[in-house]
């Protein structure tokens, strides 16, 4: 009883060192990014003139371009839903192929790693060698965005397929089931709210990401926030900046509201 | 009649069989002979790893790696594949813990029963067939679930979930009835309840009943045969009421006490 007693005291006096040493790490590294990035907050403390100025050209809006932003953040919508809906596609397979409990292991390892390298690839450079390879345009923009928020949604489709209890496909696969008929009405009824609260992030995710598609000439309203920001063009990009802030709220709130209904 | 039991007899022999899981050398079954005839009832009673669920498992063709001559419902069984999906259909299984689609209803988890019967490309479109819908709606009632068809199963209790559990088991109209540990999370009301159920339910349909459990006074009011499971081996196989003290002792490590002279 002694020795069990003291085995128990000295794990815990353990963790509690090993809780310091990752505190002490982390504050470590953000000191080192503090100092090696050669921060001058001097600079920072002088700049409030220059921002007021800054506000001070932005205001009034210039609504005159309302048209074309509006037009230009529709085609952004549209690039992001056309992205998102053929990600959906590739990942609904590369999802059940990358489950641990549907595939062996030489199958859903390999695509796990994919995944990760496709997640790994920051979309301003996908989308840089989609534009290289079909030509400006929403197109490539479309392309980037299905290639990128693929290696997101098909990891998260696995990671659900995973979470279905084995006994409820098991019960199928006594009855008799096939393959497809097991996923049709074993894992879909299980894992479809899921599914459909991960694409609605992932789509709202997709729409951020699609607004800086323009700068590389992937279509959408990038292209003007680079326009009337580098030409000074202040009170257009206001505009701008308006539009885009009512888009994405209007889109969150459809996602609140899709997502309380699906609990 | 149940029609299925008009093509198959629903015998299962099994001989000198063993089966460990790979990685471990302890044998979980090692069992030289077991028979049990069409219409049997029977009980399968032993301490927790002493191969219960192993060998239901076996008998219900999803146990791969085994070694023997295991022959269920005139198949004989192949340690390496699965058997094939109409032969699967010809055997019920009542999971331990109910195995149910928690989101679906109590009706379509009781129509996944028919899913080894039923058109397989059809079905994937919600299209069953009318003996599909009478299978399914005689269960249910069967059970006494009808005014709680169009419930989600995770909304019910224990005991309604189990029921469920043994619909979707007797939709399959099946030749062989297994429960494994049907009543272990059960109070001993809704127990009865529940292995009064499958009784009635195999006696109504001819169907052979095997039960695995840890309560055998419980459970031997309710089939003619028990069987008792030590270290994967049969170590007595009698009549229900044929039972002693002794051999329960042996199963799980009881001492009797004799009484004085």
């Amino acid at each position: 009883m002694q020795t069990e007693q003291s085995t128990s005291v000295r794990r815990h006096r353990t963790s509690d060192w090993s809780g310091f040493m990752v505190s002490a790490s982390v504050g470590a590294l953000v000191l080192w990014a503090y100092v090696a990035s050669d921060i001058d907050t001097g600079r920072l403390a002088e700049s409030g003139g220059r921002i007021g100025a800054f506000l001070d050209r932005m205001f009034p809006p210039d609504w005159s371009v309302l048209p074309t932003v509006v037009e230009s953040s529709l085609e952004t919508f549209r690039i992001a839903l056309l992205g998102t809906a053929v990600s959906i596609v590739l990942s609904l397979i590369l999802g059940v192929l990358a489950a641990r409990t549907v595939t062996p292991p030489f199958i859903h390892l390999p695509l796990k790693w994919l995944l990760a390298a496709i997640r790994a690839i920051p979309l301003i450079l996908v989308a840089m060698l989609m534009v290289g390879a079909v030509g400006l345009g929403p197109l490539p923009g479309i392309l980037a965005i299905a290639f990128h928020s693929t290696g997101m949604l098909a990891k998260f489709y696995a990671e659900a397929i995973e979470g279905i209890p084995s006994g409820s496909l098991a019960a199928l696969d006594s009855a008799g089931a096939t393959w497809v008929q097991k996923l049709r009405f074993g894992a879909w009824p299980l894992v479809a709210p899921d599914l459909v609260r991960d694409t609605l992030f992932r789509f709202e995710l997709n729409l951020r990401e699609a607004l800086v598609l323009g700068l590389v000439g992937a279509g959408g309203i990038g292209f003007y926030i680079q326009t009337y920001v580098r030409t000074f063009q202040y009170d257009k990009a206001a505009t701008l900046t308006i539009v885009i802030i009512v888009f994405v709220v209007l889109i969150e709130l459809l996602n609140h509201v899709v997502r309380a209904a699906l609990k | 009649m149940n029609p299925i039991m008009s093509a198959h007899s629903s015998q299962i022999d099994i001989s000198d069989l063993t089966f460990s899981y790979s990685g471990q050398g302890a044998r979980i079954l090692d069992i030289r002979h077991l028979s049990i005839e069409t219409g049997e009832r029977v009980a399968f009673i032993g301490a927790t790893g002493t191969g219960k669920t192993t060998l239901l498992r076996l008998i219900d063709g999803r146990l791969l790696g085994w070694a023997g001559m295991v022959e269920v419902l005139g198949r004989t069984l192949s340690p390496r594949r699965a058997a094939p999906r109409s032969w699967n259909a010809n055997i019920g299984f009542v999971f331990q813990e109910y195995a149910l689609i928690e989101r679906s209803t109590v009706y379509e988890n009781v129509r996944n029963g028919r899913l080894g019967r039923t058109h397989p490309a059809l079905s994937l479109f919600g299209i069953f067939n009318d003996r599909d819908e009478t299978a399914i709606t005689e269960a249910i009632n069967d059970v006494g679930l009808a005014d709680l068809a169009d419930q989600r199963v995770d909304q019910l209790s224990g005991g309604q979930r189990q029921r469920v559990a043994v619909a979707r088991c007797l939709s399959q109209e099946p030749s062989i009835l297994i429960a494994d540990e049907p009543v272990s999370s059960l109070d001993p009301t809704s127990a009865e309840k529940v292995l009064d159920l499958l009784r009635a339910c195999a006696v109504a349909r001819g169907a052979t009943l095997l039960i695995s459990s840890h309560q055998p006074k419980l459970v031997a009011k309710y089939v003619d045969r028990i069987i008792g499971l030590k270290q994967g081996m049969v170590a007595f196989d009698t009549a229900a009421d044929a039972v002693t003290a002794e051999e329960l002792g042996s199963l799980y490590g009881w001492h009797v006490t004799q009484p004085a002279a």
